[in-house]
């Protein structure tokens, strides 16, 4: 059986050689036996006669013995799965009288021989077993039962075959969907950390020229250690919402060496949602929305605000800016490359279960927010 | 796994090559086959066909009991043979004899030049030998000898020392027998293959088998002897020192085995035996060589009979049973199912040498009717299922069902055909737990006093339970009167009985035998004790003689 690039050896009891091996082994030993069995007759012994051989004695079984592998031959050759099934009947039934035929014709030598008729007397014997029992159906009847075994046999094991092949094919496509999610995530993931490493270099070539250098040093290393983490996490499509924030402690720890004392960031997580499972830097994204549209655009922007809290089965994100509003929603939805990447992902992973809403917030600023299903590792 | 593959177009010429080989081996031409010439060996033999197992040992009968009788009659001779034309007693081993005034002995005088095979004379004593080896079988072997005065008390076990049973060699050549009470045909009676002398050595190769491999071990003194045991039969040859040397035409006799009945006839046909007796199996297909045979049947000497259980219910009314013999129609189903076989039974006794069969039976429907309303069963109404005891071995037998049918449809008279095991079958019988038994019963001496003498059983052994002193009284007379009076009396017996109806009998059967046109000598014996001493080999068979055989032998 070849499956893929790999040739699997059949065991040894399902290989037809095996067992023709076996039977002519079989063969030769009922040959020896017979012929043992037969010596003094055939050399003429008065007392010993072919009638009291095993010869004579074992014409059914010895019949069967041979006949067998012309059984399992023409099963295997025949096969009533095609369109030829109504042929193949014919044959089997065909082959079934031909058996039953065989028997008289061989019952009748026996009667010739033990009897010491004319060979010229077979045909004379052979209609003479109607009235003695020697014609008989069962031969016919057992070959018919025979192959009937055989093709369920068959059948079942055709039937056993496709149900494994129909489960290695879930089970292939299953992996390959995932394979190709995890490329999607990978696709996704390595267009949000270019965006975000521009913002950073910028602001550390913006400290660099205002000779903030140690600042800047700090900002380097920072983005270094962020870095590390993120290509960590690059093989995990999901983490917990912990491993999420500590990723974004350090993005604010650069973000603020960037903005002085100007941002405030305030953290509103509610205790049981730290081991909630969200995809990977999910909240990335919003918060350099809200840091690129909001705290930067307006001097008197000081305020972001991540909240977490479980609603049922529904885990709510929020990033929240006091920054100013929206000019529209739709607009800033279809050209932010990060929103979009976040959109698909949410859909990719949790289809229609999770959405993702971008609006102003009254009085001021903007608040952005994720619902997704509340998810732990041991759910 | 099935695939899709094929079978190609020489498998299926393959596959009908052979169905057509097949074919033409069995239904090939079937007449007109070449026989196969007789063998030097075998030329002035006979061969005679057998199918059951056959051994040289006088006391184990074989069936069917012809062929015992031709292999045993071969290699012994008992003290008499009987005439199969008039059934009167001829010398044999012994030269002559002499009853005592009061009937109860018979001393016999021996052949002086009598001789075994190994050409030991044969002494009266050789008699008393194996008579008293077969009064140490079972009951229904030796049974022929209870006549003899303690016989069956040794059988029994109840008499110890066989110095008391009824037979004694008073000298090398005089054997005294005493019997147990008068027997008219006591001397008749010892023509029975069973009553064959043996020689010092017999009991001991029969025991042994020795004659197997050294079948010159086993002597005896009819007209062959054993010269070759194989597994295809036996080979008798000669027996120089037989008395009737001269006499016997033949170089000797083989018993062929055949694998069946059906084969006796293919054998014959085939130029393998000369003599198929009895012929049991007949057969429609053609003859299918043109080696010239012939068929030739005897009536045997036994009565097939259905037997009333007078002890139950209305059949102790003899109305009732009279009614259901008229009933049947004994022509109509022998017709149906025992054509060329079977023959009315319109007496107890059939036909005998001697002794023509009596019409003692008659069926009328109408008749039935009326004595069975007369009993108070008035189309049957009434009237109790009777319960045929069968064996299941007799399943086959179409006779039963077709008497049973008579009874409901002449009569309304239901009958449950109780086919048991054998031992059930027994047991029932015993228990006396039937209305009827169908049955045969079998004469071993040509008398119509043998077939007679089953109304004479204890009722613990009779089937019909009829007892009857004035049928006793008159077979008794018959025991100890001869000739035309005696025929007289048994006739006079046979009509009482008939007229009593205790069981009524339906069928008589013809044994055939089917033999070479070679064959010679052959005669009918209702007892099928043919000997092959007196039969010959024609060298050419005259084509013109009427004993071409036709389809249906």
């Amino acid at each position: 059986m070849i499956d893929g690039d790999r040739m699997i050896r059949a065991p040894f009891w399902r290989d037809g050689r095996t067992w023709l091996g076996l039977w002519l082994a079989g063969t030769v030993a009922g040959v020896v036996v017979l012929a043992w069995d037969a010596w003094p007759w055939l050399h003429g012994s008065t007392l010993e006669t072919f009638r009291y051989t095993k010869l004579n004695r074992w014409p059914i079984e010895g019949l069967w013995w041979l006949l067998l592998p012309l059984v399992f031959w023409l099963h295997s050759h025949l096969t009533i799965k095609d369109r030829r099934w109504a042929w193949t009947l014919v044959l089997h039934a065909g082959m079934a009288v031909l058996v039953a035929v065989l028997f008289v014709v061989v019952a009748s030598i026996r009667v010739v021989l033990a009897n010491h008729l004319p060979a010229s007397f077979l045909p004379v014997v052979a209609n003479e077993l109607r009235w003695t029992g020697g014609w008989s159906y069962t031969p016919a009847l057992i070959y018919l039962l025979l192959t009937f075994a055989l093709y369920t046999i068959s059948f079942y094991r055709e039937w056993r075959a496709g149900q494994r092949r129909m489960d290695e094919l879930v089970v292939a496509n299953a992996q390959l969907e995932t394979r190709l999610v995890r490329a999607s995530l990978d696709a996704l993931k390595m267009q949000l950390h270019p965006h975000f490493l521009f913002n950073t270099l910028n602001s550390i070539t913006g400290l660099i020229r205002k000779e903030r250098t140690r600042e800047a040093e700090d900002v380097v290393a920072g983005l270094g250690e962020l870095l590390r983490r993120s290509l960590d996490h690059r093989q995990e499509a999901r983490e917990t919402l912990e491993e999420g924030l500590v990723f974004l402690r350090r993005y604010f720890d650069i973000e603020c060496i960037r903005f002085q004392d100007r941002l405030q960031v305030e953290y509103d997580i509610a205790p049981k949602c730290l081991r909630a499972q969200v995809p990977s830097l999910v909240l990335q994204p919003l918060v350099e929305n809200a840091m690129k549209h909001g705290i930067s655009q307006d001097p008197a922007a000081r305020l972001l605000r991540i909240s977490a809290v479980r609603d049922g089965t529904r885990l709510i994100l929020t990033v929240y800016n006091d920054g100013p509003p929206l000019p529209s929603d739709d607009a800033t939805l279809a050209n932010g490359i990060g929103l979009q990447n976040t959109i698909a992902r949410l859909r990719m992973l949790y289809g229609d279960e999770a959405r993702l809403r971008l609006r102003n917030h009254p009085p001021r600023g903007v608040r952005a927010e994720i619902i997704l299903p509340f998810q732990t590792n041991t759910a | 796994m099935t695939t899709s593959s094929r079978i190609h177009w020489w498998t299926s010429m393959v596959m009908l090559v052979a169905g057509a080989a097949l074919g033409l081996a069995c239904f090939g031409r079937r007449e007109n086959l070449a026989a196969l010439a007789r063998p030097p060996a075998d030329r002035n033999v006979l061969r005679i066909a057998f199918t059951e197992s056959l051994v040289p040992d006088p006391h184990r009968w074989s069936l069917p009991m012809p062929t015992y009788n031709h292999f045993i009659l071969s290699l012994w001779e008992p003290l008499v043979g009987c005439d199969p034309a008039t059934g009167q007693p001829r010398p044999a081993a012994a030269e002559s004899w002499s009853v005592s005034p009061d009937g109860l002995a018979v001393t016999f005088k021996l052949r002086p030049d009598g001789r075994w095979s190994n050409g030991d004379p044969v002494r009266a004593e050789d008699f008393v030998r194996a008579w008293q080896r077969l009064l140490r079988q079972p009951m229904e072997l030796a049974q022929p000898l209870y006549m003899l005065k303690n016989a069956e008390a040794f059988n029994q076990g109840l008499v110890r020392d066989p110095a008391l049973v009824g037979a004694h060699a008073v000298d090398d050549l005089t054997l005294r027998i005493e019997l147990e009470q008068v027997r008219t045909n006591i001397v008749a009676q010892l023509a029975n293959p069973l009553l064959a002398p043996f020689h010092a050595t017999t009991e001991r190769v029969l025991a042994t088998q020795a004659y197997i491999g050294q079948p010159q071990q086993l002597v005896s003194n009819g007209p062959f002897r054993l010269v070759a045991v194989g597994g295809d039969g036996y080979r008798l040859a000669v027996n120089e020192h037989f008395h009737g040397r001269d006499g016997v035409r033949l170089d000797g006799v083989a018993f062929v085995r055949a694998g069946s009945f059906r084969i006796e006839r293919m054998l014959l046909a085939a130029g393998v035996v000369d003599l198929v007796s009895p012929l049991s199996a007949f057969s429609d297909s053609p003859w299918p060589t043109s080696r010239p045979v012939s068929m030739r049947s005897e009536l045997v000497l036994a009565v097939s009979s259905l037997n009333f259980n007078l002890l139950r219910g209305p059949l102790n009314d003899m109305r009732v049973r009279q009614a259901l013999a008229m009933a049947l129609h004994r022509r109509e189903t022998i017709e149906r199912f025992g054509r060329g076989r079977l023959v009315p039974a319109w007496s107890w006794v059939p036909g005998i040498p001697g002794r023509e069969g009596l019409a003692l039976m008659k069926e009328d429907a109408e008749q039935a009717r009326r004595l069975l309303a007369a009993a108070g069963y008035p189309g049957g109404r009434g009237f109790p299922v009777l319960t045929m005891a069968l064996s299941s071995m007799s399943k086959d037998d179409p006779f039963p069902p077709a008497w049973s049918e008579d009874w409901y449809r002449e009569l309304g008279v239901k009958t449950h055909l109780c086919y048991e095991p054998v031992e059930r079958q027994d047991r029932r019988v015993k228990q006396g737990d039937y209305d009827i038994v169908y049955g045969t019963f079998t004469a071993t001496v040509s008398d119509a006093a043998d077939l007679l003498g089953v109304f004479l059983w204890p009722p613990e052994y009779s089937y019909s339970k009829w007892v009857d002193t004035e049928f006793a009284r008159l077979l008794a007379k018959a025991e100890a009167t001869s000739g035309a009076e005696r025929l007289a009396i048994l006739d006079q017996a046979e009509r009482r009985a008939m007229a009593a109806m205790p069981a009524v009998p339906v069928t008589f059967a013809r044994r055939a035998a089917l033999m070479s046109d070679e064959l010679r000598g052959w005669y009918e014996d209702p007892l099928g004790r043919q000997s092959p001493r007196g039969l010959w080999l024609a060298d050419n068979p005259a084509p013109d003689e009427p004993m071409r055989a036709q389809p249906g032998l």
